[in-house]
């Protein structure tokens, strides 16, 4: 018993140090947690601002889903930000009166596959350029009023050099799946650009309930200052929209009444006060997965949330003479009229417009309140109600009675 | 088939290989208890065989003195002297009177008491001794008696001894030598009895401590081939160990496991090891080899009251061997995962002064990856994108004996290592590059002990992996703790028998760190005092209180915290306790709670942080405890068992808030050059949670070489009060089962297996909301139960001098023991163990 005890011993022993001699060479195997970001796959964009002119402050580059782009073009929110700080950006410039080039680098991690747009803007510090009243950066991205440039910002964008067209960029997968870094995507900033009109902040004057056998009903925005966020001059650009970029004003209702800038949203807010919109509690400018959905007026609902507005628009009569030149009868695409005041009419009718390319009416008119958005030609919007109402929690800003107003659409009896 | 009756046939046989050890104390026990038991049925011969078989496993000087009465009872004075001798040698209490003793008795049996003892002699028919040696032995007999009836009370005398067997006389028939080497809290007056020294800071029986608590041997942990301490915790019933990474874990008793697990205390020799400005354990970094350790004693339920802030839901005591007792030795691992390990430890003695050295390097990969190193995407930082634990150790532990019940003991350690942990909120793994050191001195002054140490832990941290293009959160951190105490012992006679033990301690705390904006200072104090008063037999009480003086807790002001306990033991029957115990405990907020000022990017948003801030206003943790608890004996068939049932109340508990709007004035932050999406901050919960489990514990040593350890806990929290979703709740595991079996032949074989279940969990944690990465969301993930599976086989190749063993770690599933934790891999080592 003991040789045979002392034989396996051997044999113990033989293992151990076969065991010693080859365990143990390979590198651990990637294996990913429950933690969300380890699932995803993803790449970055990175790229340099340029600078061009005298204006100094931060520079704010937005990145977009190509699918969802920024006022004008659309009503999509960003999908990511980044700052360059002004010292970064200027350096020892910061202070001159130096037009540059100037040039910072910039990444924005964790970029999923898809296509992108990247906009932006310099949030000019108007102090360093001596001017009086002057503010520094104002550029909150966490509120509606303050997520903007203002006038004298200069807004900035990635575009083909050599078409100057926005420049989509895109992040694609390897053969393997594996996400691509994009990488030199500059984005250009301009003086020449600078904002020249500050954004169409407005009160609502004369707006009554809107009912569903009430007929058409009117009211008018009034531009109004919103100092305390540095809004001074505020001013709707009146002029035709040509969104097909066929030189002739759109009419994509076909009502024979040209469409104009600004645009006018009346949209459905959440019900339950505030200032959320139906459907967009996070407020990503995204509908959410679930949601309200109406009866539409033909057909069945699609099990969707719906974006709800009114059936809306700017009255034009005020402002045909001066859009139409009265030599040739021929509209004046480029002319750009500022005025202080719109005229709104509204027709009591709900559209989901989850779909922009396929409006659907609606069967009745969803009862409650509803924002007014107005939206430049530059992409600058407005909305009523917004964070400056009295009727939300302190957030820092100040109280504006006229900022909590909301279009109500009472309940059908 | 014929190579599997092969297989079975050598496990046959390697099992009946002669007899064994598996668990020595139980195994010494047993044989010592039915040793006793024949000697008082008249089987002199066969009752003294085996208390030298339980001496020949676990020598204990009370032993020997069994031994020479029972020689005495069966009226062989000659060999019953012989005896004595041994026993006096061993430097008893009783010396003098054992040595009067002796000298009757060699009168008797004529011999010279300088010779060399002889042979035994032929039994005498009929006892010869002398009416004053009755005497003699009669009062030596009431004092062993007295102590088997109540062990031991007074505080043991520090100090061991190693003696050559030939001081001794003749070597026992195993020819084992007599060595009576014993760290003091083991050699209690009963026999084999398991002592503790946590539960009551001085050496007790485990039957009286106030507290279910645990001892892990170094028998243990040897055969139990771990690699990592806190491994060696899952045989604790109820302990909830939740392995991050190799060098990264956390444990809890009794649920309120976490990220950074911060409710119970780790103490080394005392000395603890909870990083006060992070408030958890960094369990790889103790510079501490397991090869060092005498025992680990783990007490479940709240220790405050004697051991203050931290210990809220138990204390674990890691007790390294005593300098000088050991056996030099060289300790070697290597396999699976990389693995490199390699120590050596030696122990000395010159004159008065005893040592311990030792050294030691390791390093081993992680058992999981959580990113490939060359995503486009994220950047890998650290020391090491593989390693999961590097480090090299060095430690020097001193005593000296001036006189008598004055001693003094200094040691000291360092440690240059890297690891890692995972933080709280949207952090997850960080690398950990530093050095930990200590240095500790305790003077001994009979009933005054004074203690000190200093602590330090400093080095690189930060996320292993960040997104390119994201702000690092990449710090350095340097912690200095410097500690005073000073304990008083005293024993007086008042309506029953009191030992008081009075205490009073004082700390401070520095720490520099970019997380809290700087260094932060703080100094604590602390009184504590307790009484053990036995009224009546067989009743015990216990009443401990302490206060604590914290500079923060009264609204940012000093304040302090009480920690009081009352504990009543029942021993009705001899090796049977019942004890109830009731009492609160604290964890104080800890420097990153209160001071923290970190920015963490949002995911994927370069220009948005959140804010996370500490708060100098919170309250601290605080728990009352009830406990119901019975332990129990069997010595003749060596078992033990402990039965808890146990009410935890957990309020103010500190937690993160959910993220908070700034407002718009507060939105930018300059410096980092980002807006703050909001401000998060430690706060204290306004819900109160309840844990209330069962937990029952087993070791049996039924046979020669068998051990076998069982546990099952089980248990359930609730909350009352505003949180929706009670992540304490649903993060404790509600049932946890340990079994575990070793087999240890004494000619040259061991085998060791043991498992450990966890059942399932799911886990609240915060996360980037999937549509607005700015946007915290908090998110469930579930994780199933899972088990962990041990196996160790040992080989003597030469005795005592060289044994190597396969170890398996982990050879159940791969699982996960924390959703955002590493994959637990397989893993295979051999070890080598050389004593030159």
């Amino acid at each position: 018993m003991t040789r045979t005890l002392r034989s396996q011993g051997r044999l113990l022993t033989g293992l151990t140090l076969a065991t010693l001699l080859t365990l143990g060479c390979e590198p651990p195997e990637v294996v990913s947690t429950q933690d969300r970001q380890q699932r995803t796959r993803a790449a970055r964009i990175e790229g340099n601002v340029i600078v061009q002119g005298s204006a100094r402050g931060n520079a704010v580059v937005f990145l977009y889903a190509a699918e969802r782009p920024p006022p004008p073009q659309g009503s999509g929110r960003p999908v990511a930000f980044a700052l360059i700080p002004k010292e970064e950006l200027f350096g020892s410039d910061l202070d001159t009166k130096s037009t540059g080039p100037f040039a910072a680098p910039f990444t924005f991690p964790l970029v999923s596959p898809g296509r992108y747009l990247l906009r932006g803007f310099i949030d000019v510090d108007t102090c360093r350029a001596g001017k009086e009243p002057c503010h520094g950066p104002d550029f909150i991205p966490w509120f509606n009023v303050t997520a903007e440039p203002n006038v004298g910002d200069v807004p900035g964008a990635a575009v083909d050099p050599q078409t100057l067209a926005p420049r989509v960029v895109e992040v694609r997968e390897g053969e393997d799946g594996t996400p691509l870094p994009v990488l030199g995507v500059s984005v250009s900033f301009s003086e020449a650009a600078a904002l020249r009109a500050d954004r169409p902040s407005f009160v609502v004057e004369g707006a009554t309930p809107i009912e569903l056998n009430g007929g058409v009903k009117t009211f008018k925005l009034r531009a109004a200052p919103m100092p305390d966020v540095n809004l001074t001059a505020p001013v709707f650009l009146v002029r035709f929209m040509d969104e097909d970029r066929d030189g002739a004003p759109d009419d994509t209702n076909k009502d024979g009444i040209p469409e104009l800038w600004p645009r006018v949203v009346i949209r459905k807010l959440a019900n339950g006060g505030g200032i959320a919109e139906e459907n967009d509690l996070d407020n990503n400018g995204q509908l959410d997965a679930k949601g309200v959905e109406y009866t539409p007026q033909v057909g069945t609902s699609d099990g969707e949330p719906d974006l709800v507005v009114l059936a809306a628009g700017l009255v034009p009569t005020t402002f045909l003479p001066e859009l139409i030149d009265s030599s040739t009868g021929q509209p004046r695409m480029d002319a750009v009229i500022p005025a202080s005041e719109l005229t709104v009419a509204v027709r009591p009718s709900a559209i989901n417009a989850r779909d922009p390319s396929n409006p659907v009416t609606l069967a009745g008119l969803p009862a409650g309140r509803y924002a007014v958005i107005v939206i430049q030609s530059t992409g600058q919007v407005w909305r009523v109600p917004n964070e400056l109402s009295p009727e939300l929690p302190d957030l820092g800003l100040p109280k504006v009675e006229s900022q909590g107003f909301s279009l109500q659409v009472p309940s059908s009896p | 088939m014929p190579g599997v009756f092969k297989r079975a046939g050598l496990l046959v046989l390697c099992l009946y290989a002669g007899a064994a050890l598996a668990d020595e104390r139980l195994e010494a026990r047993r044989h010592f208890r039915n040793g006793m038991s024949l000697i008082a049925q008249g089987q002199f011969d066969k009752g003294i065989a085996e208390l030298q078989e339980a001496y020949a496993i676990k020598p204990h000087p009370n032993v020997l003195f069994n031994i020479a009465r029972a020689y005495m009872d069966a009226g062989r004075a000659g060999e019953a002297l012989e005896w004595y001798r041994r026993y006096l040698a061993a430097n008893p209490p009783d010396a003098e009177t054992v040595r009067a003793t002796i000298a009757r008795l060699e009168t008797t049996v004529g011999t010279d008491a300088s010779a060399t003892p002889a042979e035994p002699a032929p039994a005498p028919s009929q006892p010869k001794v002398l009416a004053a040696d009755a005497q003699a032995l009669a009062a030596l007999v009431e004092r062993l008696e007295k102590a088997i009836a109540r062990a031991e009370s007074l505080p043991v005398t520090q100090g061991t001894t190693d003696l050559p067997a030939t001081a001794l006389g003749p070597s026992l028939p195993s020819g084992q030598p007599l060595v009576v080497a014993a760290p003091e809290e083991d050699v209690g007056a009963v026999p084999y009895e398991e002592r503790v020294v946590t539960a009551s800071r001085r050496a007790q029986s485990s039957l009286e401590a106030p507290n279910a608590t645990t001892v892990i041997t170094a028998e243990d942990i040897r055969l139990s081939g771990a690699s990592s301490l806190v491994e060696l915790l899952r045989r604790v019933p109820g302990a909830d160990v939740m392995m991050m990474g190799v060098g990264s874990a956390n444990f809890s008793l009794r649920g309120f496991n976490q990220r950074i697990a911060n409710k119970v205390l780790v103490l080394v020799d005392g000395r603890p090891e909870y990083q006060d400005f992070l408030g958890m354990t960094i369990w790889s970094s103790p510079p501490l080899g397991l090869e060092e350790i005498e025992r680990i004693e783990v007490i479940r339920g709240p220790g405050s009251a004697l051991y203050g802030a931290n210990a809220m839901l138990g204390v674990v005591n890691i007790i390294t061997r005593a300098p000088g007792v050991g056996k030099r030795q060289i300790h070697a691992r290597s396999g699976g995962g990389n693995t490199v390990a390699g120590s050596f430890v030696s122990y000395g003695a010159a004159s008065a002064l005893r040592y311990r050295l030792s050294v030691g390097y390791g390093q081993m990969d992680k058992w999981s990856l959580d990113y490939e190193a060359d995503r486009p995407d994220i950047v890998v930082r650290g020391p090491s994108t593989q390693l999961g634990y590097q480090g090299a150790r060095g430690n020097l532990s001193t005593e000296i004996s001036f006189a008598p019940g004055i001693e003094m003991a200094v040691s000291t350690g360092v440690h240059r290592f890297s690891s890692e942990f995972y933080p709280l909120g949207l952090l997850r793994n960080f690398y950990l590059d530093g050095l930990t050191a200590y240095g500790k001195a305790d003077v001994s002054l009979g009933a005054l002990k004074l203690k000190t140490f200093w602590n330090h832990l400093g080095g690189n941290a930060g996320p292993q992996y960040e997104p390119i293009g994201q702000r690092s959160l990449a710090t350095h951190v340097s912690s200095h703790i410097f500690n005073g105490e000073a304990l008083f012992s005293k024993s007086f006679e008042l309506a029953g028998e009191h030992l008081v033990n009075v205490g009073v301690e004082g700390r401070l705390k520095r720490v520099g760190w970019t997380y809290i904006l700087g260094v932060k200072e703080e100094f604590h104090a602390a009184a504590f005092v307790q009484d053990e008063w036995r009224p009546i037999e067989p009743l015990r009480l216990v009443a401990s209180y302490r206060m604590d003086r914290h500079p923060l807790l009264d609204g940012g002001k000093p304040g302090l915290a009480h920690s009081p306990r009352l504990s009543a033991i029942y021993i009705p029957l001899e090796g049977h306790a019942f004890r109830v115990s009731g009492a609160s405990a604290f964890r104080e907020p800890t420097f990153l709670e209160s001071y923290m000022h970190l920015l963490v990017p949002a995911a994927g948003v370069p220009g948005a942080s959140a804010l996370t801030l500490g708060s100098q206003t919170l309250k601290p943790e605080q728990l009352v405890a009830f406990e119901l608890g019975y332990r129990g004996e069997a010595p003749t068939l060596g078992i033990d068992w402990d039965v808890a049932l146990y009410q935890n109340t957990v309020t103010n508990l500190i937690g993160l808030s959910a993220v908070q709007r700034l407002p718009a004035g507060e939105s930018f932050h300059e410096e980092s050059g980002t807006y703050l999406v909001g401000r998060s901050f430690f706060q204290n919960e306004r819900d109160t949670y309840t844990s209330r489990g069962v937990e029952l514990g087993a070791s049996l040593a039924p046979i020669d070489g068998l051990g076998i350890k069982l546990s099952a806990a089980f248990q359930d929290v609730t909350s009352e009060g505003e949180e929706e979703q009670c992540g304490p709740c649903r993060q404790a595991a509600g049932i946890k089962l340990f079994g575990g079996v070793t087999y240890r032949t004494r000619a040259d074989l061991e085998f060791g297996v043991d498992a450990a279940f966890t059942s399932g969990t799911t886990w609240i944690e915060r996360e980037p909301a999937e549509t607005d990465p700015t946007s915290i969301a908090l998110i469930p993930y579930q994780l199933g139960g899972y088990t962990v599976l041990n196996a160790r086989v040992g080989y003597e190749i030469i005795k005592d001098r060289l044994t190597a063993a396969v170890v398996g770690s982990n050879l159940g599933p791969a699982h996960s023991q924390h959703p955002f934790g590493n994959r637990v891999q397989r893993r295979i080592y051999a070890t080598l163990t050389v004593t030159p």
